[in-house]
């Protein structure tokens, strides 16, 4: 009993522990992907803003938004919806700083060859009507949103009357798996993901290929709590946008993988939150 | 039995024919509603894939999971602490379950929602921590432990209190005459409730805790079957060697090591807390008594009723799987068939299916088949069907035949099926509400019951949509139990076990 009380004791001096400045991501990639990715992003600001920085790794779009909702973490690279929607619920966050190439974005439709969509045209192939389609995320700018807002622009019709089969694959890596794998003959995914996938080898494009390209886009941003200042000092803002901003290492960038980063306030994610509205993912 | 008039096919009023046409209407039913349920296999090699698993099952890489200890410390954690706070916030409840409809409507409600909706709810106001992690389980828990709890009390035997001299004061009462005689099943069903713990708590995972089901789910979804098939390894270890570390002296260290583990603790935001349970949940209409806008609210739910209707009949579906498949393995474990070696790997077949939570089989057959109905449907009937073949054949080892003479399938049919039918039934109909439990559930996965609709609710951050599909949900759930209880086979004499119900087993 005398031990018992004792590391009771031992553990309620332990709670107090200093402020860490914690940050998350949207997960749409493979998890392995994301933590070697961040992990050394950590390491970096940790150098470059004085204070102890850890990334907190989530599973889906929504768990990233609820814990920068729930102050869990400070920062979040958030993509351009669930950027709009945690801003939305944390009122005085900001959107600091994007990807240069977030100012357009892209999303690619992309097929299984045993489908038979013909290739790339103005618009999307009239014939993928009545094909299985999967999207990435419920709430992915890229894997969700924007596809969507095209194919009603399209055709004048919701995905679910134009698919036979309309799926949510969770993540753009998991995307090009299904319809690599003829899972799925069609799927919407990130440009920036497609393309280092192509990159890297990681995708047969014998079998799977890009059959349209959207017009651009915002996307991906980071997003800051509003009450930083008051916790880590003032001017902390500031000082984690320019750390950002300051981010040359290729081998940092290359894991976003973007080329650098470039500054970005809320307004630019306007035409992300009408479209969210008209589709009824936001209100 | 009636034998003056001679019976058609299944007339007549004897217990076993009622039984029959029961299960004959159930499967019956479910056959007619077969072509409504979407069963497309849609992969174009499930054999590669299922291949690709079993060899990284066989050929498990237990180094390639970063941080492992921690996370099954954590996964003991959680469940640790949920069944303890469950017991805690339980054990009065069950003194006042049979005085109180209003507590037991309660407690039927808290129980008919899954552990994991209970998570994507909290992790709305505390976030990716302990506490959301613990809470999860204490509130369906406790709400299972008051209704348990108080039917073990109901049975306590009357013989010590009645020997008691007059005066003798109500508390002295209950804990020196009354609490002995039923601790022993007390226990033992609390024990019971933490090893379904330790499964919800892995299951945690795939809402984003950091349990072991966070990198299982992972390492499943990206294809690295030999750490998936390590974690796996893992995770039976942990269940199988309960009886080992689980012990009520070893316990309170365990709990309290835990909490060095469990932080950061989050800091609860009382306004925003308040904000959630009182506007966030509810439709806005209704909070501003705007009740055409609420009809309008209620239209913008999308496909209610197909999604409901789906729930159902994959419930259906997954009951009578499970009879089929309990009807076809139970005798894989029963020493009335084949020799030792056979029943040592019947047994573990069993223990591996059961043990895996359906959650988690569903996934794994939905990475090989593709997204249907098919993958979740498998998953119920195996899961639930080896569970109750468990039990079953623990049931029959306790019967001595009475001709050894007999061949194999007639011993099955003619001696021990018409003995052990009832009390198998009665356990599926058990087993029905924790079907339709999981059914929705499963829809988290992208297969078209409420669950789908209730992720998707949560996402799109429509909290109010949520909590109302989670209403549906729990309404869906009290219903089937009821139906269940109703035509669940009441002549069978309770067989006298260690847990002394054969249905508690079969909760979790």
């Amino acid at each position: 009993m005398r031990w018992f009380v004792a590391c009771l004791l031992i553990l309620v001096s332990t709670a107090a522990t200093a402020d860490t400045f914690r940050f998350t991501a949207i997960p749409d990639e493979d998890q392995s992907r994301l933590e070697e990715r961040f992990d050394k992003v950590a390491d970096y600001l940790e150098d470059q803003l004085g204070v102890a920085v850890e990334y907190v790794p989530v599973k889906s779009y929504s768990a990233a938004v609820s814990a920068f909702r729930n102050d869990q973490v400070q920062l979040a690279w958030f993509g351009g919806l669930t950027g709009v929607q945690a801003r939305r619920l944390v009122p005085g966050s900001r959107a600091i700083a994007q990807g240069k190439e977030d100012a357009e974005f892209r999303t690619y439709f992309i097929a299984n060859h045993d489908s038979d969509v013909d290739t790339q045209g103005d618009d999307l192939p009239k014939n993928v009507q009545g094909k299985s389609f999967t999207f990435g995320a419920k709430t992915s700018t890229s894997g969700r949103l924007m596809p969507e807002y095209y194919i009603r622009e399209q055709f004048g019709a919701p995905p679910k009357s134009l698919f036979s089969r309309v799926g949510f694959s969770g993540d753009h890596t998991r995307t090009i798996a299904l319809v690599e794998s003829g899972t799925y003959d069609i799927g919407a995914v990130n440009f920036k993901v497609w393309d280092a996938a192509v990159a890297d080898g990681r995708v047969d494009t014998d079998k799977v290929d890009v059959i349209w390209k959207t017009p651009t886009y915002p996307d991906y941003q980071w997003t800051v709590r509003g009450d930083v200042d008051n916790r880590y000092g003032d001017g902390f803002t500031d000082k984690v946008r320019q750390a950002l901003l300051d981010m040359h290492d290729p081998e940092l960038l290359e894991s976003f993988p973007r080329q650098g980063f470039i500054p970005a306030d809320n307004d630019d994610y306007q035409p992300i939150e009408d479209v969210g509205e008209k589709l009824g993912l936001l209100r | 039995m009636s034998a003056e008039r001679a019976p058609g096919l299944l007339a007549g009023d004897s217990l076993n024919l009622r039984l029959a046409r029961r299960s004959l209407g159930l499967i019956a039913l479910c056959l007619v509603l077969l072509p409504f349920a979407d069963l497309a296999i849609t992969t174009h090699d499930p054999w590669a894939e299922l291949e690709r698993m079993l060899s990284g099952l066989l050929h498990p890489d237990i180094l390639a999971t970063q941080s492992l200890p921690h996370a099954i410390a954590l996964t003991i954690g959680f469940a640790l602490w949920g069944t303890l706070l469950g017991v805690v916030l339980g054990f009065p409840l069950a003194l006042l379950f049979p005085r109180s409809r209003l507590l037991r409507g309660s407690c039927a409600f808290v129980r008919a929602i899954h552990e994991l909706f209970w998570a994507l709810l909290l992790l709305q106001v505390f976030g990716l921590s302990a506490v959301t992690a613990i809470a999860a389980l204490t509130i369906p828990y406790a709400g299972i432990f008051a209704k348990v709890y108080a039917e073990i009390l109901e049975l306590t035997p009357r013989a010590p209190v009645d020997a008691l001299p007059e005066g003798v004061g109500r508390l002295s009462r209950f804990v020196y005459a009354e609490l002995p005689m039923v601790w022993a099943r007390l226990s033992s069903y609390t024990r019971y409730r933490f090893e379904c713990a330790m499964r919800s708590s892995v299951l945690l995972g795939f809402v984003g805790l950091p349990t072991l089901g966070f990198h299982l789910e992972s390492a499943f979804r990206e294809g690295r079957y030999p750490e998936a098939g390590a974690l796996l390894w893992v995770f039976y270890l942990m269940i199988a060697s309960l009886h080992l570390w689980g012990h009520r002296r070893l316990l309170p260290w365990i709990a309290l090591g835990s909490l060095f583990l469990l932080g950061p603790w989050p800091d609860i935001d009382g306004a925003l807390l308040w904000r959630f349970v009182s506007v966030d949940l509810w439709p806005k209409p209704l909070l501003e008594g705007n009740w055409s806008g609420l009809w309008q609210w209620f239209g913008e739910i999308p496909d209610l009723l197909p999604a409901i209707g789906n729930t159902l009949l994959l419930g259906l579906m997954g009951t009578a799987g499970s009879l089929v498949v309990a009807l076809l393995l139970w005798p894989m474990a029963s020493h009335h068939f084949g020799n030792r070696p056979t029943r040592m790997a019947g047994k573990g077949v069993l223990i591996l299916m059961r043990s895996t939570p359906e959650l988690m089989l569903a996934f794994i057959f939905l990475l090989m088949l593709g997204p249907s109905m098919l993958p979740a449907w498998l998953a119920l009937s195996l899961h639930n069907g080896a569970l109750i073949a468990f039990l079953v054949a623990r049931h029959a080892d306790a019967i001595v035949p009475g001709s050894h003479a007999l061949p194999a399938s007639s011993r099955y049919t003619y001696e021990l099926l018409p003995r052990l039918y009832g009390g198998l039934l009665a356990l599926l109909f058990y087993r029905a509400e924790t079907i339709i439990r999981e059914t929705a559930l499963l829809g988290m996965l992208g297969i078209a019951t409420l669950g789908f609709h209730i992720d998707s609710s949560f996402a799109y951050l429509m909290f109010d949509q949520a909590f109302f599909l989670l209403l549906i949900t729990a309404g869906l759930n009290i219903a089937v139990d009821a139906l269940a209880r109703r035509y669940r086979p009441r002549e069978i004499a309770d067989t006298p076990g260690e847990r002394g119900h054969p249905g508690r087993e079969a909760t979790c």
